[in-house]
């Protein structure tokens, strides 16, 4: 009650979404979604600060007003998610104070009961934990939320649209999740200056004076709700040739989407849109311009999908490319336009400019470095790239610290508080559900231990509190710096594949410490530190040179593990050995440099069995193969890969591995 | 008792540190400052200072979200209460307060959480406001801000994107403001922050120890006068304070009426564009940051220094930066 009323108060500090300058792409998906929830949602990822929480939040201004139970007007409920929400508030739990007052188990209904017919907004949806999320997305596929908790059983209808926003940055979404979500589009900041100069006026104006602004744009946002109410209307009318349903298919087919959801986002959203335009039949424009917001989130690379040509018309009809160039004209269906003049042809402008900025991008690779002969230099960092998951999600041990590597239940009083349990650990009590355990025999006791105490807890209702929390794992690298690294590129692309495992580290808060050994001898270069961004430095101005003292590396990674391994036992290491295997620099023990290494990296493996080892191949592809690397893995009892293995497979591959 | 602090006038150096702090007290939508840098350079004892020459906002009695009684917008479930009650709403003036926000904290004691006695003597729900309730209006100060747990720092940037704490927690439902300048000190020696949290401070400082050898000699001849006695060294420094709070005070009246020209816009965008920066936030803080500063400074014309010192504070952490590289101030 509280809440809803605060919420409304909230409306009135909205920044209206006719207000919302460019960003046509992201503003349309919103609008098709309002029209037609059908069409799964939207993820809007994009850098900070570009009114990706603006525009979804605007959006709840603009649904049309709904009637409820008892034949009121009210306007549709917009649910802002926030991320320390507990299970039971998303999907619905017993009403303790029913339960107390009348000893009856009564569903407090959840988040999902209330945002039936409206849109629940998640902010920064990488951030959620994973299993809301999945309760989430089930919901939103199948349109209904099922209960089953604490003795009540019972299930309710919950439609809604969903958007989420992300900054990817800070992470990814497991594709299966991403999958989910009906619509995709990326946004970035506008390049064009008089339009940022717009931006940032109407920003002033707003914060200047909210309300006047905000009336300045009400004629706006009621045409805006008038325009989405009509298309809802003319939805249910709006036919596909069945000549279009085939030219989906191929698009789907071209782009090697995996799955169907693909092929029914689109059909949804191209009616949708053709509602959007007051049009009864769906044109090849429709699915032109609503196929990307699909693909994108569900396609191999990142590249612009491939579209087949548009197939014939089956009647001799106004020619598609006469009617393309009509459409911007036509377009008076496009979320309005910005106050200021001119705008328009800007902001398209802008969208060239920066596709041409992409492609810029990608052409910059690292130039070759010269060929050297020197003894000691140092190479440039390769390319990057996404490396792929290394361990399944791992939630049965418990441990300390903090990171995002691995969920696992946490022991202490830290973590996200996600359910109760019957255990209660550390005094951790879960008071909601423990009184809500007690609540139906509330009546009973009362009747016969009289009225002393408000409320009767026996330890059998006790409840203890669940927390998640994300670990992160300790990543050591062991990076081959001698000089036969320094041959064809080598070392320029160990560091990228280093770098890229570095990107992953940040991504989930892992520790990291790097040894390199060349010469005569190897040396902690950093040790176990949170700081990614130390190791990546150290990384950049890495030399190269000198002979390879293996068995040195690994004596030295011992000594390190056993340190990490005595302070913090609860962690699993990750020890990344880059190299070639062409040790010739030992440890004087009169055994040669190469045996050496092969009898500690036995010894290593036997001495750290929970340590997952992993080693990268260097050694080039092309020449004779000494497969040296691959015998100090064997005796490691490691993961054996070659550069190139380290990139994340691709989604396909992904997401059938994980059905 | 109350614990004497180090006065923010006797501060050596560090003049644009304690100029972003200052900037924030006139402005509160500048939306903090992350200041980073070594051990021991004054960070902490400037935040904890800025307590004492913080202005004054009318709060209403015994609301424990700081509500303010004259915006019915952002009243709190708790004024609402009493209104609904049909009482009248009575208000008083105080200091705007700095919320500390231990990194130990955890995540229920941040957005508040069940009052577990209320629910055990009268079996109904009550929320037990947390630290966000408290640092409505006020300056929330995250000590080590870097070191602050991942799933803290998540809601704090949920709350901080929109001025609201949500809370869905407990079989509570319950929203309420959560307005709150967000002042950061780090020491970047121990890890980055997170590319989405450095967004949410308006205005970054990198500072380091000084070199000149005269103020270090200063310094360490006003901390010592102060440990030998704090009480009289406050006083000693009463003048300078008093002096910077009414500058402030001045300062803030005279924001409102700050004008700022058409290229002076220009400018500052195409500061933005030159930089490489993410994203529209850094226009909008310039812009501000420049008005500000052209009230602090007297004027009600904003002109080319001032954006060349907003630019400065507001730019630095959010160039496009490769992965990894470096924060140059």
């Amino acid at each position: 009650m509280e809440e809803g009323d605060f919420m409304k108060h909230q409306t009135r500090n909205l920044f209206p979404f006719a207000a919302v300058l460019g960003q046509e792409q992201m503003k349309l998906s919103l609008v098709l979604n309002a029209i037609h929830p059908g069409i799964g949602g939207v993820l809007i990822r994009g850098e900070k600060g570009t009114a990706k929480s603006t525009a979804a939040r605007a959006l709840s201004e603009l649904l049309p007003r709904m009637e409820n139970a008892v034949g009121e007007s009210i306007s549709a409920p917009f649910i802002d998610l926030p991320l320390s929400a507990t299970e039971d508030q998303v999907i619905g739990s017993m009403d303790m104070e029913q339960a107390i007052v009348y000893g009856r188990a009564v569903l407090q209904p959840g988040i999902l009961a209330r945002v039936h017919c409206g849109i629940l907004y998640i902010d920064e949806v990488n951030l959620l934990d994973d299993h809301l999320v999945d309760s989430i997305l089930d919901v939103a596929s199948t349109g209904i939320n099922v209960i089953e908790r604490e003795g009540l059983s019972s299930s309710h209808l919950s439609e809604f649209v969903l958007v989420g926003t992300m900054n990817p940055e800070e992470g990814d979404l497991r594709p299966q999740l991403l999958d989910r979500f009906g619509l995709c589009v990326d946004i970035s900041g506008e390049k064009d200056p008089l339009v940022r100069k717009a931006l940032l006026l109407s920003r002033e104006l707003f914060d200047a004076d909210t309300s006047g602004f905000r009336r300045r744009f009400d004629d706006g946002t009621a045409l805006l709700r008038r325009q989405i109410g009509k298309a809802k209307e003319l939805l249910a009318e709006v036919r596909i040739p069945s000549h279009l349903i085939q030219f989906i298919a191929e698009i789907c087919n071209r782009n090697h989407v995996a799955g169907h959801r693909a092929d029914l986002v689109i059909e949804r959203a191209a009616c949708a849109h053709a509602a959007w335009k007051e049009r009864l039949e769906v044109s090849v424009e429709d699915i032109t311009l609503v196929a990307p917001m699909a693909l994108l989130h569900r396609m191999r690379n990142a590249d612009a999908p491939d579209m087949p040509p548009p197939p014939p018309q089956p009647e001799n009809r106004e020619d598609d490319q006469k009617e393309a160039e009509e459409s911007p004209e036509t377009d008076d269906r496009q979320p309005p336009p910005p106050p200021e003049s001119g705008e328009e042809e800007s902001s398209s402008g802008q969208d060239a400019e920066n596709s041409a900025d992409n492609q810029e991008d990608e052409r910059e690779l690292p130039l070759p470095p010269p060929p050297s002969e020197s003894i000691e230099e140092v190479h440039a960092v390769g390319d990057s790239f996404k490396v792929k998951r290394f361990r399944k999600d791992d939630l049965k041990h418990v441990r300390s610290g903090s990171g995002r590597r691995s969920r696992t239940r946490s022991m202490t009083r830290q973590g996200r508080y996600i359910k109760s349990s019957h255990r209660v650990v550390n005094n951790d009590l879960a008071i909601d559900a423990t009184l809500r355990a007690a609540a139906p025999y509330q009546k009973s006791r009362h009747e016969l231990q009289g009225d002393a105490q408000a409320i009767y807890i026996i330890k059998a209702d006790q409840r203890g509190k669940i927390r998640e929390r994300r670990v992160g794992s300790f990543m050591l690298f062991v990076v081959d710096a001698s000089g036969s690294m320094g041959a064809q590129k080598r070392m320029q692309e160990t560091k990228g594949a280093v770098m890229s495992l570095l990107l992953d580290a940040y991504q989930k808060r892992d520790k990291v410490a790097m040894i390199s050994f060349r010469g005569r001898e190897s040396s902690l270069l950093l040790p176990p530190t949170n700081s990614v961004d130390m190791a990546a430095k150290l990384l950049e101005e890495m030399p190269v040179g000198g002979r390879t003292p293996l068995p040195h590396a690994l004596a030295e990674t011992e000594r390190l593990l056993e340190r990490v391994l005595r302070k913090e036992p609860a962690v699993i290491p990750m020890a990344f050995i880059i190299t070639d295997g062409r040790a010739n620099a030992g440890l004087d023990s009169g055994k040669p440099p190469h045996e050496e290494a092969l009898l500690m990296a036995r010894r290593l493996g036997a001495l750290f069995p929970q340590v997952h080892f992993i080693v990268i191949d260097t050694e080039p592809q092309n020449l004779i193969k000494l497969g040296l690397s691959r015998k100090i893995a064997e005796a490691l009892g490691a993961e054996y890969l070659q550069t190139d293995d380290l990139k994340a497979e691709d989604l396909v591959a992904i997401s059938k591995q994980q059905a | 008792m109350k614990k004497v602090t180090f006065p923010f006038t006797a501060i050596v150096g560090q003049e644009q540190m304690k100029q972003a702090l200052i900037l924030n007290v006139i402005n509160p939508g500048l939306s903090g400052v992350l200041i980073r840098g070594e051990k021991g350079t004054a960070k902490s004892t400037a935040v904890r200072a800025l307590a004492e020459i913080l202005p004054e906002i009318e709060v209403v009695d015994g609301c424990p979200y700081q509500s303010d009684p004259h915006k019915a917008d952002s009243l709190s479930p708790y004024c609402r209460e009493l209104l609904e009650k049909g009482e009248n709403l009575k208000s008083h003036f105080r200091k705007i307060t700095v919320t500390e926000l231990p990194i130990s904290a955890t995540e229920d004691r941040v957005v508040g959480t069940l009052d577990l006695e209320h629910a055990l003597k009268h079996g109904k729900k009550k929320v037990e406001p947390g630290i966000l309730a408290a640092a409505n209006r006020g300056i929330l100060y995250v000590d080590e801000v870097n070191l602050l747990d991942d799933h803290v720092v998540d809601v704090l940037l949920d709350s901080a994107a929109m001025g609201v704490n949500t809370i869905e927690r407990e079989g509570i439902s319950f929203s309420h403001q959560a307005r709150f300048t967000l002042v950061g000190t780090m020491n970047p020696e121990e890890g980055e922050l997170r590319p989405q949290l450095l967004d949410r401070f308006g205005l970054c400082v990198t500072i380091e120890g000084l070199r000149d050898p005269k103020q270090r000699i200063e310094v360490i001849q006003r901390r010592m006068a102060f440990e030998a006695d704090p009480e009289a060294y406050v006083i000693s420094c009463r003048k300078d304070s008093e002096a910077l709070t009414e500058r402030i005070r001045k300062a803030i009246e005279l924001l409102p009426s700050v004008n700022v020209g058409d290229e002076m816009l220009d400018d500052i965008v195409h500061r933005s564009l030159n930089a490489g920066v993410d994203g529209h936030r850094s226009d909008i803080i310039i812009l501000k940051t420049a008005k500000t500063l052209a009230a602090w400074r007297g004027r009600i014309q904003v002109e080319s220094v001032d954006i060349d010192s907003a630019a400065d504070l507001a730019l630095p952490h959010r160039m496009r930066r490769k992965p990894f590289q470096e924060i140059n101030a």
